[in-house]
């Protein structure tokens, strides 16, 4: 479903990606890790078509992001960090306008399920001002998922949740996985993507240095000669580099 | 303590000097630095190189006396108001950071005063410079005088109303006993007020005998100058005639009841017991907010324009989007504040002489239309110079640049348009006529509902090729021009904003010489064949040249938007 092939991104003589390649198969939930700077979100805009590649290709659904956008787009949802809302729409018009750009047809019936999914119940009409920052990050999600994308990416999801919506988060994104979709999750949270990651892509100065499952990222000789956690097996992968 | 206030406050200005500097960079800042600097020197600089005419000095001194009541006046209402004004800004403001490190530190509350005080100085000086560079005093010794004299105004002001906003708050917090605290400056705003109003009302007969303002001046400023008045008018007159010094022994003279203003203003501010902190750390809080969404909407004013269906081109989307923001923005209080100046301006037209309010209101129509079209596109801003802003949230959305940019531009010119369509009709239908008898009468005025026709054809034209033409300079140069709320302040940025400016009217012109040549080639033939002055036809010609253009521009504009990096943006900020 997405498929990244030697991605570089440059800016100016800075390289945040170099020669990055990894696929993302329906059903799959990819976590993308590394250290700070390490090219994760340089990444993730790229195959969200927020910046163009410096050189390689991303194709989402087989469509290609810089040559067919908008078909790649229909298939994506991407949700940041920091959720990105207008402040002057309410709940229920952020999901209308994203309904029309998406061609989402039920959009009211969707919403409904969204919000009831995403604990917005009684926040119908209520705007981002009057939202706290996790209220937001759900609002966000719910226009992600509304047009029940094929490809999902989460860009640390868990960041202003409590743990209800915490847990909930995992569900949706676990749900999502299982239904069919292909779901990259990048995160700091290295116990988040331990629990419901499938695979295991970690990026380190914009270069792939390990793509596994955490079973075979275990048996690895020299990353699971580290521990047996992810945490051990992370920082001995990252550390060498310079 | 005041060493750390000075190191806070040298360290601040120091790094915001530099990053302005290092910006310089940048030819963008450089060209704008240099046409600012250049608008500067013709608007304030280039008039001082005149030569001085003899009878200057005759007719400063003709004005000194006006000036010194106005000034005067000026001071006491501004006392008077702060008393009155609704409160919303604290009596100290502090920034989110200084709450953050001075609230916390072990600091007393009279050091904090100190250092807004401090604080305050840098801006007190320059305007006190940049006040005096505009009055242009004649020499060297008088730059210094009025630099000098307008510092103590503006710094007794400030301490003054820094005063005033902390007694507010004591009596706001104590209630009755603050008002048992605070009785002594209530008595004296008060008694002040009350022996004007008093002076005022028994001078009214006389003052509603006089025939012109001029006299009406000179009799206000007489009364204000003999009795009761004159005592309640002293220390705002003592304060004024610093700057209005005509030499150094002038200023000397009237340095020492300035300074003991200031220094009683000082004494007041340095004895108040408020408690300033909650207010000015939640004023922090707001102002931080209103940095992130700088005005905070209401889903109370307007509802959505129109009920979107879920199919449909993405443009009428947009538009629904960019409609909704202008009603969660516009509200009753923005039209109360727009009010007052339509009653003035409508005061204005009938003192001209013209007859009727209806005939008023319409011969003020036609300008504001002219005015809603040619400033109109450059004020409503709800399209891409707002949502540019966003650029990496409009790339995830499956819609071409081309079709985002056409709904972003549709909501400022539809609502720009249907004003000026609306002023329009007012002006045909309430307009006074022209005089009965001349030619323009026979010529114009038996065609009316055609100029009035033709007007309304043109305008949509007009204003989308501007919004095009701003959004499209927002596109092309998103460092040039404003994008979201943030606004660039400095010579330099005055500088890029008359070079957007200029470029506007450039493209403007060139957008609508194909449209205009078009038109005058048919009007001039049919007139030449037919003898018939053709309105509503080169009209309708120039909209659809025009709108022609709009769209192969928007499809230019699309491409370029759907390669732009939002970083490109996102760094101009």
């Amino acid at each position: 479903m997405i498929d990244v092939r030697h991605l570089t991104k440059t800016y100016g003589s800075f390289k945040a990606v170099d020669d990055f390649s990894f696929r993302v198969q329906p059903g799959e939930v990819v976590g993308l890790i590394g250290p700070n700077g390490a090219g994760k979100t340089s990444t993730l805009r790229c195959i969200v078509g927020i910046q163009a590649p410096s050189a390689g290709t991303i194709t989402v659904g087989g469509h290609d992001i810089v040559t067919a956008p908008v078909d790649a787009k229909r298939l994506l949802a991407f949700m940041p960090d920091e959720p990105q809302l207008f402040e002057y729409l309410t709940v229920m018009e952020h999901l209308r306008l994203t309904a029309r750009l998406y061609r989402v047809r039920d959009v009211e019936a969707r919403a409904r399920d969204l919000i009831a999914e995403l604990q917005l119940t009684g926040k119908e009409h209520a705007l981002p001002t009057e939202l706290s920052r996790g209220m937001k990050q759900k609002v966000a999600i719910a226009c992600g998922l509304l047009h029940d994308p094929k490809a999902l990416l989460f860009d640390e999801p868990l960041t202003g949740l409590d743990p209800l919506g915490i847990r909930h988060m995992k569900e949706t994104i676990v749900a999502r996985g299982r239904g069919g979709a292909a779901v990259i999750v990048s995160s700091h949270l290295l116990h988040l993507v331990e629990e419901i990651c499938t695979r295991i892509v970690i990026i380190d100065h914009g270069r792939k240095v390990a793509d596994a499952t955490l079973e075979e990222l275990k048996a690895h000789p020299e990353l699971g000669a580290a521990g047996s956690s992810l945490e051990q097996i992370f920082l001995t992968a990252t550390a060498g580099e310079p | 303590m005041i060493g750390a206030f000075l190191y806070l406050m040298g360290c601040s200005f120091k790094n915001r000097l530099r990053r302005r500097l290092q910006r310089l960079r940048e030819p963008r800042y450089v060209i704008g630095l240099l046409v600012g600097l250049l608008y500067f020197y013709l608007a304030f600089f280039r008039r001082s190189g005149r030569p001085r005419v003899q009878g200057d000095a005759a007719a400063v001194a003709a004005v000194v006396g006006p000036l010194q009541f106005f000034g005067g006046l000026f001071l006491f209402s501004a006392a008077v108001i702060a008393w009155v004004r609704p409160g919303g800004r604290p009596p100290l403001p502090f920034t989110r950071p200084e709450v953050q490190f001075l609230f916390t530190a072990p600091v007393t509350r009279r050091q904090l005063v100190h250092y807004t005080l401090w604080r305050s100085q840098i801006a007190i000086l320059i305007g006190s410079v940049i006040a005096s560079l505009i009055l242009r005093p004649g020499s060297l010794s008088a730059g210094w005088t009025l630099v000098a004299g307008i510092w103590v105004v503006l710094m007794t002001l400030r301490l003054h109303l820094v005063g005033v906003a902390l007694r507010r708050l004591s009596l706001a917090s104590h209630g009755r006993m603050g008002l048992a605290r605070q009785w002594l400056p209530l008595v004296v705003v008060v008694g002040a007020a009350g022996v004007l109003a008093h002076a005022l009302i028994g001078a009214w007969p006389v003052l509603a005998s006089l025939k012109d303002g001029q006299t009406v001046l000179a009799e206000v400023q007489r009364l204000a100058g003999q009795g009761a008045a004159a005592v309640v008018f002293w220390p705002f007159n003592a304060l004024v005639r610093l700057p209005l010094a005509a030499s150094p022994a002038e200023f000397v003279a009237a340095l020492p009841p300035a300074l003991i203003l200031l220094a009683l203003n000082y004494v007041w501010v340095l004895r108040s017991d408020a408690a300033f902190e909650e207010a000015s750390a939640e004023h922090a809080e707001r102002q931080a907010a209103m940095r992130a969404a700088p005005r905070p909407p209401s889903k109370g004013r307007l509802a959505a324009p129109f009920t979107l269906a879920p199919i449909g081109p993405p443009e009428t989307a947009i538009l629904w989007k960019n409609l909704i923001l202008i009603g969660r923005y516009v509200s009753l209080r923005t039209l109360v504040r727009v009010l007052p100046a339509v009653i003035v301006l409508g005061l204005v037209a009938r003192s001209g002489g013209a007859g009727g309010f209806g005939v008023v209101l319409g011969t003020l129509a036609l300008p504001l239309a002219a005015m809603a079209m040619l400033l109109g596109p450059q004020i409503a801003r709800n399209d891409l110079r707002q949502d540019l802003a966003r650029l990496p949230l409009l790339k995830t959305w499956p819609v071409r640049g081309a079709a985002l940019i056409r709904g972003e531009v549709l909501a400022p010119a539809i609502v720009v348009t249907v004003v000026a369509w609306l002023l329009m009709l007012t002006a045909a239908f309430l307009g006074g006529g022209l005089r009965e008898g001349s030619r323009e009468a026979t010529l114009l005025g038996a065609n009316r509902a055609s100029w009035l026709a033709a007007a309304c054809v043109l305008a949509p034209a007009i204003v989308l090729a501007q919004v095009v033409v701003q959004n499209g300079l927002a596109v092309l140069f998103p460092a040039w021009v404003a994008i979201g709320a943030a606004r660039a302040r400095g010579i330099e940025a005055t500088g890029q904003r008359l070079l957007m400016l200029a470029g506007m009217l450039v493209a403007l012109i060139v957008s609508l010489l194909p449209g205009v040549a078009v038109a005058a080639a048919l009007a001039i033939l049919a007139y030449w064949a037919t003898g018939m002055v053709l309105i509503l036809l080169p009209a309708l010609i120039v909209s659809v040249v025009v709108l022609a253009e709009c769209w192969l521009a928007i499809e230019g504009l699309g491409r370029v938007l759907d390669r732009t990096d939002p970083g490109a943006v996102e760094a101009s900020e």
